[in-house]
């Protein structure tokens, strides 16, 4: 028996200590789930982006604005949507107001494959051939002129809109595990490792997977096999477009507001999480956008300045250690 | 005794006499002329610049960033790396300049300059050593990632004022410059012009030192391994460290090009010394020159700086006119302004001698675009709907 004894024989240790270790271990899963939530939404740029250098063999730094253009078109086309059927009420509404979002999402991110492939044959194509400093600088350049379209088409002020993340946060999930986390992240998740699982389905059993693949190890080979080559560059590239665009569409259902600079941040940290999980490979990509979007919650969690920094030491000490990245295949979807 | 050994630097070639200011480089009397007259100009640069009414410290803060464009294009041309996180070492330089002056108390331009160069030194011998083992667009993906870390650390940190950015005032008072500004009792404006002369000669001292780089049997070693890195490997060249050293190099550029800017402006900010952003324009101003020609950043720089900070204050969609400066320099220019001029030439004899050519080209161009645009519109029913 300590000084501390409570009339009851209760040490205030005894007491306090299950409170404090479950707060702890509340926001410590809080914060790894936020990480994971952040992860899938960069593996969906990240993988894209893999896809298109893996195939291509461009960097394409207007990446991060397919992702920006796909979060302002969102805003539009949902906006649009929901308010033709209105917030939830009930049940059978909710239901459909999910329906609706994912339709609204998945319809968003297709507006961005016209303009991923209308970059990729009146443009990028002109550079397949050339020193990467023209393909970087040509990229670069419409990245600029993204910008702009941007903001010619919906103005310099942040466009949000909070009815998705609020509405959706009212199905009741984790509630059901005892813990209070928003809906909508966990929906999310979900929807991440459902496009995870489709690329590797898609890349390993599909034809065209295969036909993508193939002309990604010898261009030539897949040419002489009858392959159209600049066809599937074409497709390659709306495609990296269409997961950046749902990229956009995701995170603006989120709990942020789309702005002209939003695009930036994302391109560069998925161009660590390829560099740490290997150049064009999925797997890598996928480990290290969670390792990425977790350490990055965990340092706004604990230590706010080095969150930018964090995943730039990640790649450093990836690149130390293992320079090829953690699943290295060079030029080749694996 | 001939005229050559009486005067020092003057040496004899068979079609006359030369000014030999390197082993190797060497001026006739034609280009020592043109010398001349462009050494004339750039010193009257500050009053032709008012007459003409063109902007001054646009000009001068393109000449910092030409600076800085050189140390990319050094990489650029010898070992055919790019260099996507430049602004590493032009941040570097401008903040260890802000550093020394709003916490050391530092006031000596000289000595601001000299340790602007030498932490843009230091940081490029860190990256440098952890980049030099890569090619090709892992180069530059990495170097990109370590600009951004760089930045990343800036704005998350106290000691650089997070976003804010740094004075480069020691108690409201300009760097000195030698002394010359405090005797001569100059105000912004005479500051600025002693600067420029200050700018010019150090801008003279690099190119000087660029050109003897290039022809150094370094040089050509750096143009082996830009040719074919594997072969240089296997005849002996040890490439990771001559990669390494140009790399350093090229950090001191940027790193004297950064503390040139910082001492021209009162303030500086990490958007516009360490941003990904800067390290674009940089490499921009390298190709939009001339990439082939040792002049060529230098020009780009003030070009790209002017019309860059003229349209920020014009027009709304400046970033689209970077864009499309930068998209056309890529697909009809590659060879940059300096590179080009044959090109040039022959389009204004064409455009002379038939102004309809103009037409033609316009309707190929939009052909060719529209050809694209199907193309695009073709492909996309393919993916989303399947068959041709």
């Amino acid at each position: 028996m300590t000084l501390t004894t409570l009339a009851s024989g209760v040490s205030i240790e005894q007491l306090l200590l299950p409170a404090f270790v479950e707060l702890q271990l509340g926001g410590f899963l809080v914060h790894t789930l936020n990480g994971i939530y952040y992860g899938f939404i960069l593996f969906m740029i990240a993988a894209g982006l893999t896809i298109i250098f893996g195939v291509l063999g461009v960097l394409n730094l207007t990446h991060g604005e397919l992702y920006a253009l796909g979060a302002y078109v969102t805003v539009s086309i949902l906006g649009f949507l929901i308010g033709l059927i209105g917030p939830p009420t009930d049940l059978v509404s909710g239901a459909l107001f999910a329906v609706v979002v994912l339709v609204g999402l998945l319809l968003s991110a297709a507006i961005i494959v016209p303009v991923g492939a209308i970059l990729e044959s009146v443009f990028v194509r002109r550079v397949y051939d050339r020193h990467e400093v023209y393909q970087l600088l040509l990229t670069f350049g419409l990245l600029f002129i993204l910008i702009d379209v941007i903001k010619l088409g919906w103005g310099e002020r942040p466009v949000s809109f909070g009815t998705v993340y609020r509405s959706l946060n009212a199905i009741p999930t984790t509630e059901l595990v005892g813990l209070s986390y928003p809906s909508y992240n966990i929906f999310v998740i979900l929807l991440g490792l459902v496009v995870f699982g489709f690329l590797l389905w898609f890349f390993d059993k599909t034809k065209t997977g295969r036909i993508i693949r193939a002309t990604a190890i010898n261009r030539e080979m897949a040419t002489a096999i009858g392959v159209s080559t600049p066809r599937v560059f074409t497709l390659v590239f709306a495609m990296g477009a269409f997961f950046a665009g749902f990229a956009g569409a995701v995170a603006i259902g989120g709990p942020i507001s789309a702005n002209l600079e939003m695009g930036l941040n994302p391109l560069v940290l998925s161009f660590v999480i390829i560099v740490i999980g290997g150049l064009g490979s999925l797997q890598g990509a996928f480990v290290a956008s969670i390792l990425v979007g977790v350490v990055s919650r965990w340092m706004t969690w604990q230590y706010p300045p080095a969150e930018l920094a964090a995943p730039f030491l990640i790649m450093i000490v990836v690149l130390l250690v293992k320079p090829e990245g953690l699943f290295g295949t060079w030029g080749e979807i694996e | 005794m001939s005229v050559a050994d009486r005067l020092p630097l003057v040496v004899e070639r068979d079609d006359g006499l030369r000014l030999r200011l390197l082993s190797g480089l060497e001026f006739d009397r034609r280009q020592l002329a043109i010398i001349a007259v462009t050494l004339v100009l750039l010193l009257l640069l500050p009053d032709i610049v008012s007459i003409v009414g063109l902007s001054f410290p646009f000009i001068l803060k393109g000449l910092t960033f030409g600076i800085a464009a050189l140390g990319v294009n050094l990489l650029l041309r010898h070992t055919q790396l790019v260099s996507f996180g430049h602004a590493a070492f032009f941040g570097a330089g401008a903040y260890a300049t802000a550093v020394m002056a709003s916490y050391g108390g530092v006031e000596s331009g000289l000595l601001l300059l000299l340790g602007a160069a030498l932490v843009g030194t230091l940081t490029a011998v860190f990256i440098g050593f952890l980049v030099a083992g890569h090619r090709e667009i892992y180069f530059a993906l990495l170097t990109l990632a370590f600009g951004q870390l760089m930045f990343a650390i800036v704005i998350g940190s106290q000691f650089f004022n997070f976003d804010d950015g740094l004075s480069v005032r020691v108690d409201g008072a300009r760097a000195s410059l030698l002394g010359i500004d405090r005797a001569l009792g100059v105000g912004s404006a005479g500051y600025r012009v002693l600067l420029y002369y200050g700018i010019l000669v150090i801008l003279l001292g690099l190119l000087l030192l660029t050109w003897r780089i290039v022809n150094s049997p370094f040089g050509k070693t750096l143009d082996a391994i830009g040719q074919n890195d594997l072969r240089a490997e296997f005849i002996g060249i040890p490439v990771k460290r001559h990669i390494w050293t140009v790399f350093i190099l090229s950090g001191l550029y940027g790193g004297i090009g950064g503390g040139l800017f910082a001492l021209l402006q009162p303030h500086i900010r990490p958007q516009g010394t360490l941003h990904v952003l800067i390290s674009g324009e940089l490499l921009l101003m390298a190709l939009v020159g001339g990439f082939q020609t040792i002049l060529g950043p230098i020009i780009g720089g003030v070009i790209i700086i002017y019309l860059l900070d003229l349209a920020r204050f014009q027009a709304d969609y400046y970033n689209a006119l970077a864009g499309i400066i930068l998209v056309a320099v890529v697909l009809f220019f590659p060879q940059g302004l300096l590179g080009s001029t044959d090109q040039m030439r022959s389009g204004a004899r064409q455009i002379r001698e038939d102004p309809s050519v103009v037409g033609t080209w316009a309707k190929a161009l939009g052909a060719r675009a529209a050809g694209g645009v199907r193309n695009g519109i073709a492909s996309t029913k393919h993916l989303l709907f399947g068959g041709d």
